[in-house]
């Protein structure tokens, strides 16, 4: 890069001091190395200790169960598959065709941007929860669960898509054309694949949330993994982790592009059972149940009289003590992020068909299932038997799942990479030289958008007595407070707003890597 | 795209023939999640069978995941009828005015919670049976209740904590967990994870029949002093709904259930009249507890 003599006088000029990066390559290094310091100094602080006495006759029989399912104990597995599948599909479809317009205006508008920022800050879960208290426990409830922050999702990558596309044949449109009529004639035809892809391994994701789901009662294959695994009936709990572990793993199979409509349109049959959705509910809802009590009741003299302002701060003092969770809530999630960042960096060589040999790919792809189907709250589970109650087990959980998802997308994206005759012999040289500088810009890329997720995802690991937002989100829910969750769900919306702010600062700029667009 | 289209436009065509179907009126019941659930819907679906035999009306169960989705669906009208627990009955008929308390468990009118610790800790000194109070050794130590809303799991043990040591759990131990479930309490104080444990005695001991946790392992510290818990609570609406006297016909047919089948999928050896008041000692802890307001 310096070679190009502007650049070179303007580096005798300025020489960049020590710590600034001179190349694309050396911003990555500092970040990467910037995360690990930042993680080595914060560990101390973080409530670390393990204590655990005999886990070992609990993991046995945790063992024994994934090693030997019961799919015969399942009570209507075929039914739950059927549901979650249609959840995931009909929710990622909506998504899709709900962010699809609104991608159209993405970069014109900020308060849409904004809008979509905080939609897609609140985890598909609290997103059910919020949802329950008026659809019930209904197909209603969980498609909009995945539709709405998918939405918000879609409008923004797609948007993202839609930039990066060559602007020549935009150019050689009529003067007057419509935004919509640039869109299909000239956009879709150049962004049509890598939207598809995209829409696809979002797909995926989709699996996974409508499985989440089930943790809070739709009957999804997460309903009845969540009571096996919770009142240890492992054999039931391992017979369901394989049909979910089967069914990701034949995803490329059978989510074939000509095979989903066909899934899409005789999913509709089990798609159920809807709400009767009664207009007064709804509305009580909206305009009662979420907001403090003294705003309902607020009139122009309680206003004057600074009666609201008591009143708001009366309730404010009622809300649970929020520092300490909102330090745990960006500590855990630095953490996961540093932790993801190690576990990614070791798990995709081993996944590439260039650097690990047939054994090591096998194993390590296996691996990557288990790690990235595997729910969250199962694997801090079987961590915090291990490890006792502490940030750790969730610490871990965050890092090993979300590094498996990068470690799966780089290896991908390695596997693509068509080495040049000149390559260096040796695996480790051709992985330093070759594949390393191609596959890093996209993995930091991806692991700046999952810090978004894993801010998200320290909401539900409130079981290990590790007190965050989440948790606090999650006991509003349970004491039926839903001012309290409500508030306190912007407030993450918030502070998941900043995160991303500042993961797209750090972000690698420009044109990251041709599966860019595959987060 | 093509697909697409066509795809939006078949659900769209489909929603309002689906959406009909779930008018019928259907009276519809739950049970909070609270132990064994395995089999749940078929062993809850021949309890709907007694009632609709019972009732004349048809009878449906629907499965619920968390207390709060209980009683969510209860506020919703979504189902009528409702097995809960002492708290989330409370926070029901609260959110639902006019509902009432008809029939209770026969051991819920004197239900207890046990504290529970591994036996290597020593917690108890030597002494292997419960003793007259929690002993101070439980101080520092690590501590889960059980899901959030439990009576028998959190709110009745925060209650008893409280007012022997005068201090909140959190003060009072190393650190608070909250497990999601009695089973799962049970599991994580075998395991040694949490060195004490709140749980409801009946899970308990139903866990050391059918040989779960090793009592040689873990014991009991202590039980709590007796209180009302889980009991039957249906909507005010339900007579205008399905009939005249509906409500005095469901206490009946609840009170009638003798079959150790039925049963046994609460499980409780049979039921007795309950009533709002008997709850009243429930509403004063959880709203001290700030879990009502």
């Amino acid at each position: 890069m310096s070679a190009d003599p502007s650049t070179m006088t303007a580096e005798l000029r300025h020489p960049p001091r020590w710590w600034q990066a001179r190349s694309d390559g050396a911003r990555l290094l500092h970040l990467g190395g910037g995360l690990v310091i930042a993680m080595l100094v914060l560990v101390p602080f973080a409530d670390l200790s393990v204590t655990s006495r005999d886990p070992w006759q609990e993991l046995g029989r945790m063992l024994t169960g994934l090693a030997s399912p019961a799919p015969g104990a399942l009570e209507s597995p075929l039914h739950a598959l059927i549901l979650t599948i249609a959840f995931a599909l009909w929710g990622t479809l909506l998504g899709a065709l709900i962010g699809l317009p609104l991608a159209l205006v993405y970069s014109r508008s900020r308060l849409l941007r904004g809008i979509c920022a905080g939609l897609r800050a609140v985890h598909e879960l609290f997103w059910a929860l919020l949802l329950l208290q008026v659809f019930g426990l209904s197909a209603a409830t969980a498609l909009a669960a995945i539709t709405i922050p998918y939405a918000a999702t879609f409008a923004k990558v797609y948007a993202e898509i839609l930039e990066q596309l060559p602007q020549a044949p935009l150019k050689a449109l009529p003067w007057a054309s419509s935004r919509a009529m640039r869109f299909v004639y000239a956009e879709l035809p150049m962004a049509w694949r890598r939207m598809a892809s995209y829409t696809r391994y979002r797909f995926e994701c989709g699996l996974r949330a409508s499985v989440l789901l089930g943790f809070v009662g739709l009957p999804t294959l997460g309903f009845y993994l969540e009571s096996a695994f919770r009142e240890g009936r492992y054999a039931e709990a391992g017979a369901l982790l394989w049909i979910f572990y089967l069914l990701i793993a034949t995803l490329p199979w059978w989510g074939h592009r000509r095979v989903l409509p066909v899934l899409a349109i005789a999913s509709l049959w089990w798609l159920g059972p809807w709400p009767d959705i009664s207009p007064t509910l709804l509305w009580r809802f909206i305009s009662h149940d979420i907001w403090p009590a003294p705003l309902v009741n607020a009139s122009f003299e309680s206003l004057t009289s600074g009666e609201l302002a008591t009143g708001l701060l009366q309730w404010a003092s009622h809300l649970p003590d929020l520092l300490p969770a909102i330090g745990n809530t960006l500590l855990l999630g630095l953490l996961g992020t540093a932790g993801s960042l190690l576990i990614a960096m070791l798990l995709w060589p081993l996944a590439s068909r260039h650097v690990g040999n047939r054994l090591s790919q096998h194993s390590t792809n296996g691996l990557l299932i288990f790690l990235r189907t595997t729910p969250e709250l199962i694997l801090a589970f079987i961590l915090l038997l291990l490890l006792g109650p502490s940030l750790l087990p969730a610490w871990l959980a965050l890092a090993l799942h979300n590094g498996a998802i990068i470690a799966f997308l780089c290896a991908r994206h390695a596997n693509q990479i068509q080495l040049p005759p000149s390559r260096p012999q040796g695996k480790f040289e051709c992985w330093l030289y070759e594949l390393n500088p191609r596959v890093a810009p996209g993995m930091f890329a991806l692991l700046l958008y999952r810090a978004e997720t894993i801010i998200r995802e320290t909401a539900i690991l409130g079981m290990l007595g590790v007190v965050t937002l989440g948790f606090h989100i999650d006991s509003s829910f349970e004491y039926l407070m839903f001012d309290q969750a409500f508030a306190l769900l912007v407030l993450t919306a918030i502070l998941n707003i900043g995160v991303d702010s500042l993961a797209r600062r750090l972000r690698p700029s420009g044109e990251i890597s041709e599966d860019s667009c595959v987060r | 795209m093509r697909w697409l289209a066509t795809a939006a436009l078949t659900l769209i065509s489909a929603l309002p023939v689906t959406m009909s179907l779930a008018q019928a009126d259907t009276f519809k019941f739950t049970a909070i999640p609270d132990e064994d659930e395995s089999r749940l819907v078929e062993r809850f679906d021949k309890v709907a069978d007694y009632l609709e035999e019972k009732l004349g009306v048809d009878v449906e169960y629907v499965p619920v995941k968390s207390y709060s989705a209980a009683v969510s669906a209860f506020r919703n009208d979504q189902i009528q009828m409702a097995w809960f627990g002492g708290l989330t009955g409370v926070q029901a008929r609260q959110m639902v005015p006019g509902s009432v308390a008809i029939a209770q468990g026969v051991e819920d009118a004197a239900f207890r919670s046990y504290f529970i610790a591994r036996r290597d800790l020593k917690l108890a000194g030597d002494a292997a049976e419960p003793l007259d109070a929690l002993p101070d050794s439980v101080e520092g130590h690590s501590f889960t209740f059980g899901a959030k809303t439990s009576t028998s799991g959190r709110l009745m043990p925060e209650y008893y904590l409280r007012e022997q040591f005068q201090q909140a759990p959190d003060a009072l131990f190393s650190r608070v967990g909250f497990s999601g479930d009695h089973s799962r309490t049970i599991a994580l104080v075998a395991a040694g994870t949490y060195d004490v444990g709140a749980v409801n005695f009946a899970v308990w001991e139903a866990a050391v029949k059918d040989g779960k946790v090793d009592p040689s392992k873990v014991q009991v510290l202590w039980q709590t002093p007796a209180y009302p818990d889980y009991q039957w609570t249906i909507r005010g609406d339900a007579d205008s709904h399905f009939g005249t006297d509906f409500t005095a016909h469901v206490t009946q047919a609840l009170l009638d259930m003798k079959d150790p089948d039925l049963l046994e999928s609460f499980p409780r050896s049979g039921f007795i009249p309950a009533s709002n008041d008997d709850y009243a000692p429930i509403k004063t802890v959880g709203e001290q507890l700030g879990l009502l307001r």
